[in-house]
Formats: structure tokens, C-alpha cells, sequence
């Protein structure tokens, strides 16, 4: 069969990736089975050290948080947004876009000004007379936390959004001619409608939150290490190999929740979709 | 018809949000002008200090420099393989857009941590580390999907009976799309241009892994909150708050203009 001339423009770009992108993942996992010689040894003392199990599920556990946290916080700000009128929605959008496409190294910066020991949070408790000595807010869970989900919040508001306007407005005015109170025409009409896009932005908060790197290093104390920085420490003791078996458990834990949390969110939704909230 | 109104607690409850997010970022413009030692707030006396310091500084400013050769460099790779790839999905036939996008975007779903460590070891192999075209590719095949989605999603919009028309007027396929296609499809390609220079400019993990003798801006950063958190950190971020807003807001109305206007 003949290869359709447009797709020869293809050409680069699936070069890029098979170069920068497959070929690499491809050797991870050889480095991750073979050091020099045909080996699980890196796997094995993954799993049976408690410290290296604690640090996956707290990946696991804080990633979950940061996700229904930007669910929770968001689906009522992207619902807002998609209330007004057309030309006002473009306005408020940027005020989300900006903050999105910020450097996370920057926005996680921005934290530490505002949690230090002299920061804003601290000077403000001390000038309203609340506390006479600085509070540690920083190298705390609930500072990575909550950096973590002011980062992310942008991306799953937008993608409420986009599942929002999708939707026909004229149904919820339907469902109020029909005798709906506001509540329920919200509840029983929209958030069904709403539901699939809204779980599509959680499963990618949650897939962006596994990965995090820079916020719980800067942020976060020894406790709050995340699969992402063991990677780093490893590599810099030149563990590779090590590194490369935490890079490969990193991604099969990611797709697995993947997984698990579509169906799950599936199963959710078919149960409020049959018999309302 | 009766419309739809937010009540006022959502109201409230929206700009109490929108502050969350805007409010740490922004905090930090006066916290750049402070001319104090430390890292305080509300600054005591204000100041282009940390400016000074900054721009004076050979070390920041060759990290800056790193970083400007890198993005431009990665820019132009993502650029080009990313239109030409949106131009080869949007053009192909039905059945084959999706997976050819899914394949194209496939990068955004992988942790970067995991490129980087796979980049890494795969150049150290080849002894590959230290090289700033090795860095640009890299970070070209993690800023290509934005370019995919941006400019596939705005040659949809453009009506191919135009190119049609050169051709049968005589133009060849390259001149037709010269002509007919390229130009209402330029805002879309300086926006996701754009967009794939910060990508790139900002990106601190494969850089980090990747380079050892020279250092980008994103690592210097890194290395100056590691170990003492110098003010000008606060004066870098200021520059990069400010240009990266403007930069981003001309993005967002290119992209929003290439997709408005070509619609039909």
C-alpha cells in the first residue's frame, strides 16, 4: 500500500519522538532490568524496604488529594465562568490562562515569599496580633498541598470549562419550565452532563501531581518526598539503575491508578446518572 | 427568557479563587524591589537592588543566555515538526486524526521526571550529556504537542476549496500552500511558538539531569532556593513574571483570533 503523500509531513515530528521520547523510554526500562547483568535486584529492594513503599504511597495519596482538592475548588469556578455573558468569559478565562502557563518553579518561589518565616502570611498573623512568634508553615505537607493545588487548579477549571460549554443551557431553563427547583435542575440535569468532562480533568490533575518534582522539594520537608525527588537523589548519587526502576514503577503506578480511577469514576457516574444525588 | 444568574456567593467565592491563584504569584513584583538583605514583607525600603545584582552578575546572566540559545533553538525544532505534523493530521483522512494526535501528544502524558531519566541514560550511552543541541531536542519533543493541538485546531478552520482553487489555477501543491494556506495560519503558529519557548525556556528536570558543565536559568534558580534563598531570585522571577504574562496574553489573542476569524 502506498503511504498517502500528506502523511510523509508526519515524518519529523514521529522522528522527534521515537528519538526523544520512545528510544529513551525503551532504554529506561532495559537500565532498569539490566546492571550490567539480566536483574530484578533494583525492583526487589524497591519493595522490601519500608521507606521506598512509604514514599510511593504517599505519591499515591497526595497526587489523589491534589486532584479531587482542584476538583472540589474548581468545577464551581469553571460553573461561574460559564455563566456569564460570551465576551465576559474570554476576560475571566485569562485571568486562569496566565497563572497557567507561569513557570512552576516560579509559582512554587511565589510560595516560599508568602509561607516563610518573615512572609506575608507570618508578618500579617504578627501585625493583627494573633501570634508573637513566626509560625512554620514552610517544609509542611499543607504548604505542598497547598501550592500543589494552586498550580494545577488552572488546568482543571479549564477543562470543566470546556465540558461545560458543552453543554445546552436551555436544558436546565427546561428542566425549571418543567417545575425543577434551582437545585435540582443543577443536580439532576447539569452535573450528569458535566460529570464525564469533569473526571477526564481529575485523571490528568492526578497524572500531573505523580511526576511533581520542584514543589515538594522546595516546600515540603523530609516527609514529604515524592517518587519524582527519590529519582533525583538517586541520580545524583549515580544510582541509575535504581533511578530507572523507580522511573519505571512511577509510570505503571501511574497508568494503574489511571486505570482504577476511570472505572471507578465510571461506576459513579452511572449511579448518580440512574438515581440522582 | 429567563437567564441564568451566579448568585452572590458564587461570586464571591469566584474572585476568592481567581486571588489564590494570582495573589502569591503577584506578591513577589513588590518583594523584587526591596533593597533589604533578606527576603521580608512588607520590604522596608524599596530599591532596584536586586536588579542590579542580577544583571551585574556573569553567572545570571550566562544562565540566562544558556537558556535564550536553548529555547530558540528547541522553539524552531517543535515549531516546524509540530505544524507539519498538525498540517499532515488535520489533512489525513477522518479515521486516522485521532490516533495520529494521540500519537503526536503522547508526550504530555509522561511525567517529565521519566523523559529526563530516560533521556539521561540514553546519553550517557552515546556520551551525549552536556550538549545543548541534545537539551533543545529534548525539550522539542516535550513542547511539540501544544504546537499539534494549536495549529491542527486552527487549519480546521481554514477551507481547503481555497488551496483547491490555486492548484487548479495552476500553482503547485507547495505554492498553493503558500498562498492560500499559510498566511491566515501564521497567528496560530507565533502563538504556539510562543507557547513552546516557555516550555522550553522554563524547564528545569531534563535540563538539570542533561547539563553539568554550563547552566540554564530554570537551574540556577533551582541551585540559589537550594542553599540560600539570595534576593535575586525575587528580582529573576519580577522579569520573568512580567515578560512571561505579556508574552503569554499576546499568545492567547493570536490563538484566539486564528480560530475566530478563520471560522466559517
Amino acid at each position: 500500500m502506498k503511504m498517502r503523500p500528506i502523511l510523509w509531513l508526519f515524518l519529523p515530528a514521529a522522528l522527534l519522538l521515537a528519538a526523544f521520547i520512545v528510544l529513551p523510554s525503551f532504554d529506561l526500562f532495559r537500565a532498569s532490568v539490566f546492571d550490567p547483568e539480566f536483574s530484578t535486584k533494583h525492583f526487589q529492594r524497591l519493595f522490601e524496604r519500608g521507606v521506598y513503599l512509604d514514599v510511593m504511597w504517599r505519591t499515591i495519596r497526595v497526587s489523589l488529594a491534589v486532584a479531587v482538592l482542584c476538583t472540589v475548588i474548581g468545577y464551581p469556578v469553571a460553573f461561574f465562568i460559564n455563566l456569564q455573558p460570551r465576551r465576559r468569559q474570554t476576560i475571566l478565562l485569562f485571568l486562569i490562562l496566565i497563572p497557567m502557563w507561569m513557570s512552576i518553579l516560579i509559582r512554587t518561589y511565589a510560595w516560599i515569599v508568602v509561607l516563610g518565616r518573615d512572609g506575608l502570611v507570618n508578618e500579617a498573623l504578627a501585625a493583627l496580633g494573633f501570634t508573637t512568634e513566626p509560625v512554620q508553615m514552610l517544609f509542611t505537607s499543607g504548604a505542598v498541598l497547598a501550592a500543589m493545588v494552586q498550580i494545577l487548579l488552572p488546568i482543571q477549571i479549564l477543562t470543566c470549562y470546556a465540558a461545560m460549554t458543552e453543554i445546552d443551557l436551555d436544558l436546565i431553563r427546561a428542566a425549571r419550565v418543567l417545575g425543577a427547583r434551582p437545585r435540582q435542575a443543577l443536580a439532576r440535569v447539569f452535573l450528569p452532563l458535566s460529570l464525564d468532562g469533569t473526571l477526564t480533568g481529575l485523571v490528568i490533575i492526578f497524572m500531573l501531581s505523580m511526576g511533581f518534582f520542584i514543589t515538594p522539594a522546595l516546600l515540603g520537608g523530609r516527609q514529604d518526598r515524592m517518587i519524582a525527588n527519590l529519582i533525583e537523589f538517586q541520580v545524583q548519587r549515580l544510582n541509575w539503575s535504581f533511578a530507572a526502576a523507580l522511573g519505571v514503577v512511577l509510570l505503571v503506578l501511574t497508568v494503574a491508578m489511571i486505570v482504577l480511577l476511570r472505572a471507578g469514576g465510571r461506576m459513579l457516574a452511572r449511579r448518580i446518572l440512574k438515581g440522582g444525588l | 427568557m429567563q437567564t441564568l444568574k451566579p448568585s452572590l456567593l458564587l461570586t464571591g467565592y469566584f474572585w476568592l479563587i481567581v486571588a489564590y491563584m494570582i495573589f502569591p504569584v503577584v506578591i513577589v513584583i513588590p518583594v523584587s524591589f526591596a533593597s533589604s538583605e533578606f527576603l521580608r514583607f512588607p520590604p522596608e525600603d524599596f530599591g532596584v537592588r536586586w536588579y542590579r545584582a542580577y544583571f551585574t552578575d556573569p553567572i545570571w546572566i550566562a544562565a540566562t543566555i544558556t537558556s535564550f540559545r536553548v529555547a530558540v533553538l528547541s522553539t524552531l525544532i517543535s515549531t516546524t515538526c509540530g505544524t507539519l505534523a498538525g498540517l499532515a493530521i488535520s489533512r489525513s483522512p477522518q479515521r486516522m486524526q485521532s490516533p495520529l494526535t494521540y500519537a503526536a501528544t503522547v508526550p504530555i502524558v509522561i511525567p517529565h521526571i521519566f523523559i529526563a531519566l530516560g533521556v539521561f541514560i540514553l546519553a550517557l550511552r552515546m556520551n551525549l550529556t552536556d550538549s545543548e543541541i541534545a537539551l533543545a531536542f529534548a525539550h522539542a519533543a516535550v513542547a511539540m504537542p501544544f504546537v499539534v493541538l494549536i495549529t491542527s485546531a486552527a487549519i480546521r478552520q481554514i477551507d481547503p476549496t481555497i488551496e483547491r482553487a490555486a492548484r487548479v489555477l495552476g500553482a503547485g501543491p507547495v505554492r498553493a500552500f503558500r498562498v492560500a494556506t499559510l498566511p491566515p495560519l501564521i497567528p496560530a503558529i507565533v502563538a504556539a511558538a510562543i507557547f513552546a519557548f516557555f516550555v522550553s525556556f522554563d524547564e528545569l528536570i531534563i535540563a538539570q539531569f542533561l547539563m553539568k558543565g554550563s547552566e540554564t536559568l530554570p537551574m540556577r534558580i533551582w541551585a540559589d532556593l537550594r542553599l540560600d534563598i539570595s534576593p535575586v531570585v525575587a528580582a529573576v522571577s519580577g522579569l520573568l513574571i512580567v515578560v512571561t504574562t505579556i508574552a503569554m496574553a499576546c499568545a492567547e489573542i493570536l490563538r484566539r483570533r486564528a480560530v475566530a476569524t478563520l471560522a466559517p
